[in-house]
């Protein structure tokens, strides 16, 4: 994160920095999530700059989104949000009527920003929904496996756990699979992702334990059903999440548990991965080096200490990388517009897109 | 690898101006406007042979159909019938079909009865009693009397011929053996235009292959149909145009049965015909027509084409090998534009006989700088084992999902999926959407096209030249085929592939116990395909459906 404010302090001269923005968003408020965020962003770009016509506000709108998918190492989740924002511009300036282009532009102007602002704080309010369909997924007795930080499904659990108003009305458990590597890397001294939630639970009278992800496959015989979360789900119905998920839902497949996603509808991303290595995303998880390659990445290190970012293009950290869970892996994708099958994805895409 | 593929490319396409011609003589083509088309041209990839036999068959097998126009109009003239006397005589038919049926029967299928039978109720006179290609060529496709099955032979059984009664159609496809398919123009309604008369047989011929293909010189024909049309006094153009355009359609679908991008294109051009306003002019109701005609083909296949081919190149990466299997004119637009757009990939190639579609493509992308390996579909798991895309065409698109495609696709996809051993391949079918169906297929047995069984006879062409032997050699007549004749005969005989030789099966149909089967095309299951790619972006075959629905409701 550093680097990319650096970059956009150097590249100073625009009035109105969106990544800037979009970061400071995303750091504002932990509950927001890419694409809003970057929706949010966009908004902030369009009543910021006193654009006058249709095209240049598409113009400004495409110009800065491309900035920011540039400048961000991950864009997957935030072009879920770019694009419905950008398309949902589309088709209400090509409705007829007075917000068509022969209306005002100045109220069309004032009406895309407050219909922005209403899909954020709707998009905002989904995680409530989601919360009130998945409620029902989880049954007494079971136990529940999860992984990762995601606060759709740390709001699906804690709903369930204050059903009613009464201390846990469903009585389940939750296996909660602590990521090792996020540990070490980003936060030296500081909790891994998703302790909160699991104190939170705790706090709740849920029992929760916590298991590192190499033991998954030996807890999976004592969980009933694995439910994560995902950064964007993709057009075939899989879903691109936090790097482990692919193997937890290898693993559920092979023992037969049901592999739930929790995810947004807005987190429909248009994008289709043929497969791991398909994402247009660079990350380099799986990096083979002998040890004349690590004495030289040293020598390098130390060489380049002083001036931090090169033009190297921006890699994902580690702790930031992601997999691809391919749509046969999963049972049902929980969402706010209900329970779908993976294939039913590709549906709603092309809802929102024709 | 693409140096050993070059050299029979080269002689292919020397010999493929040779047999192209015969085919359009035939044709006898009063239209132009197929060249522009974006039209594989199988033919070319055809040995000479065969389309030689073809035109002898051509020529010999107008003679019966002249006769049986010659005796209908004889009949006709002889006493003007009373319809009760029609009926009288149509009864008299029908016991006499049955009669001989029953003898038929007795003889056992088999059938020697030929002799007792009488064939004076022959609708089709006994014109070619010589057992000739042309022969061959009027008995192929007929339902002859199968004695399992109970449908009951028609009057057109080879009964009067002595020859042979057996069978020929395989049991398992014998509802697939419609009528056979229309040899000449001869027979064909008044009503039919010429250019759609020409298209009819470039259809038969695969001169025009290919749904996409078929599906714009279709329209085209019929762009002109209308051009030529003027309404007959009393009725409406929205009325007799669509009855006009029916005749056109059925004799299509004699030449060969239509394909499931035609009857799209034709159903909307129909429902187009219907919404004209009773009350436009003649002319400008034309006009619409037509503009809508040049609209469709420019939205759903010529743009579309563009958009899928730039879309399906993002999925080519550098290093990658592509596996395709024949020749599908978008893959090859895909391949195109990957390859435009500077990317550095090899293409491997699966063909299959009859119709070796591959070899067209193999040349394009060949001549177009591309690295490409050329190999038919026995040589599957081989060139599999490297590839890390498979690129298919399609025919079309099921509601399931299932691809249906030129046979031999079902194998390639499988391949890929179930590599031994290796990372799963991805399997991209490129099809635009004017190809998507709301028909479900579970097999490839209930729907699917049987073409003439002759086409596999066919010996080899001659464009092996590696296993050439010594010319001076004696000449010894025997039926073994090609450079494979060649090597496994103790004495090769030079004559066999220097002027080809009949092939062990050219009699195939005297031989008792022998069926051909030459099928057209089969179904991919969805599972072994990842993604369609369309112009209305990328599914999976999952979305088949919705798409089909959106496209044809918009």
């Amino acid at each position: 994160m550093a680097t990319t404010t650096e970059r956009t302090a150097a590249a100073g001269s625009k009035p109105f920095d969106i990544v800037a923005t979009y970061n400071e968003l995303l750091r504002s408020d932990p509950d927001i999530t890419m694409p809003i965020a970057a929706i949010e962003a966009l908004v902030h770009v369009l009543t910021h700059s006193p654009s006058s016509t249709i095209s240049e506000t598409l113009d400004l709108l495409e110009k800065s989104t491309a900035h920011l998918k540039q400048s961000i190492p991950n864009p997957i989740g935030l072009s879920a949000g770019t694009d419905l924002f950008q398309r949902y511009l589309i088709t209400t300036l090509q409705r007829p009527g007075q917000l068509g282009p022969a209306g005002d532009f100045k109220a069309i102007r004032t009406h895309l920003l407050s219909n922005g602002r209403l899909f954020i704080r709707r998009a905002k309010e989904s995680r409530q929904k989601i919360a009130a369909f998945g409620r029902g997924f989880i049954r007494d007795g079971c136990t529940v496996l999860t992984n990762g930080g995601s606060r759709a499904v740390a709001s699906l659990l804690q709903k369930a756990a204050d059903e009613e108003g009464g201390p846990s009305a469903v009585r389940f458990r939750v296996i909660y699979v602590l990521s090792s590597i996020s540990q070490n890397i980003e936060e030296p001294s500081g909790q891994p992702e998703g302790m909160e939630t699991v104190r939170a639970l705790r706090a709740k009278g849920v029992p929760v334990s916590t298991i590192p992800e190499s033991a998954v496959a030996y807890a999976l015989g004592k969980a009933d059903m694995v439910i994560v979360g995902a950064e964007g789900v993709v057009e075939n119905g899989g879903i691109v999440s936090r790097m482990g998920t692919y193997q937890i839902g290898l693993l559920a497949k092979a023992i037969g548990k049901p592999f739930y996603v929790v995810a947004e509808s807005h987190k429909f991303v248009r994008l289709f991965p043929l497969g791991q290595y398909d994402l247009p995303i660079e990350q380099h998880v799986v990096d083979f080096k002998s040890a004349d390659d690590i004495a030289e990445d040293k020598k390098k290190k130390q060489h380049s200490s002083g001036d931090a970012s090169g033009n190297k293009p921006i890699e994902l950290p580690l702790s930031d990388s992601v997999d691809f869970t391919p749509p046969h892996l999963i049972s049902a994708l929980i969402t706010d517009s209900g329970v779908l099958t993976p294939s039913a994805v590709s549906e709603e895409l092309i809802k929102i897109w024709f | 690898m693409a140096d050993s593929v070059d050299p029979a490319l080269t002689s292919s396409s020397a010999s493929a101006s040779v047999p192209a011609q015969p085919a359009s003589t035939i044709a006898n083509p009063p239209s132009q406007q197929t060249q522009n088309l974006p039209i594989r041209e199988s033919k070319s990839a055809k040995s000479p042979a065969p389309s030689d036999n073809q035109s002898s068959k051509n020529k010999d097998a107008s003679k019966p159909a002249a006769a049986f126009s010659d005796a209908a109009a004889a009949a006709g003239t002889d006493k003007p019938l009373t319809p009760a006397e029609l009926k009288k005589k149509a009864k008299a038919e029908k016991a006499a079909r049955r009669a001989k049926e029953k003898l038929a029967k007795e003889a056992g299928g088999a059938g020697a009865a030929g002799g007792s039978a009488p064939g004076a109720i022959q609708s089709r006179p006994p014109a070619t009693p010589k057992k000739d290609a042309a022969g061959g060529a009027s008995q192929k496709g007929q339902k002859a009397a199968q004695p399992r099955r109970g449908s009951a032979p028609t009057g057109q059984t080879a009964a009067d011929e002595p020859t042979k009664k057996e069978d020929k159609s395989v049991a398992v496809f014998g509802h697939l053996y419609g009528q056979p398919r229309r040899t000449t123009i001869a027979g064909a309604g008044k009503e039919v235009h010429s250019a759609v008369l020409a298209l009819g047989l470039q259809l038969r011929d695969y001169v025009v292959c290919g749904s996409s293909a078929r599906c714009v010189a279709t329209l085209l024909a019929f762009k002109r149909v209308i051009e030529s049309y003027t309404t007959p006094l009393g009725t409406s153009l929205s009325r007799h145009l669509t009855t006009h355009l029916s005749h056109q359609i059925t004799y299509l679908s004699t030449c060969r049965p239509l394909s499931i991008s035609q009857g799209n294109a034709i159903r909307a051009l129909k429902l187009a015909i219907a919404s004209v306003d009773p009350s436009t002019p003649e002319l400008s109701a034309k006009a619409t027509l037509c503009e809508f005609i040049d609209n469709f083909i420019r939205e759903k296949i010529t743009v579309a084409d563009q958009v899928i081919a730039q879309s399906a190149a993002q999925k080519v990466q550098n290093g990658d090998v592509i596996v395709t299997f024949a020749g599908s004119s978008i893959v090859k637009q895909t391949l195109l534009t990957a390859h435009k757009q500077g990317k550095r990939f090899r293409v491997s190639i699966i063909d299959s006989r009859p119709l070796f579609e591959g070899k067209n493509l193999a040349r394009a992308l060949a001549n177009a700088g591309l690295d490409v390996q050329y190999s038919l579909v026995h040589g599957i798991s081989h060139a599999i084992k490297d590839a890390t895309k498979v690129f298919l065409g399609a025919h079309a698109m099921t509601s399931n999902g299932r691809l249906y495609s030129r046979v031999g696709t079902a194998l390639v996809a499988m391949s890929a999926k179930e590599r031994a051993g290796g990372v799963e391949v991805p399997v991209i079918v490129c099809c635009e959407t004017v190809k998507f169906t709301d028909r479900v297929a579970l097999d490839s047995i209930v729907v699917n096209e049987i073409a003439d069984a002759d086409e596999l006879v066919s010996a080899q062409p001659l464009q092996q030249v590696t296993g050439l032997v010594d010319p001076e050699a004696p000449t010894k007549p025997d039926n073994k085929k090609g450079g494979k004749g060649a090597s496994s005969a103790p004495k090769p005989d030079p004559s066999a592939s220097l002027n080809p030789s009949p092939s062990p099966l050219s009699n195939w149909k005297d031989n008792r116990n022998l069926q051909l089967l030459n099928i057209m095309y089969d179904v991919t299951p969805a599972e072994y395909v990842d993604m369609v790619v369309t112009e209305m972006g990328s599914l999976p075959p999952s979305a088949v459906p919705i798409v089909h629905r959106m496209s044809t409701n918009l």
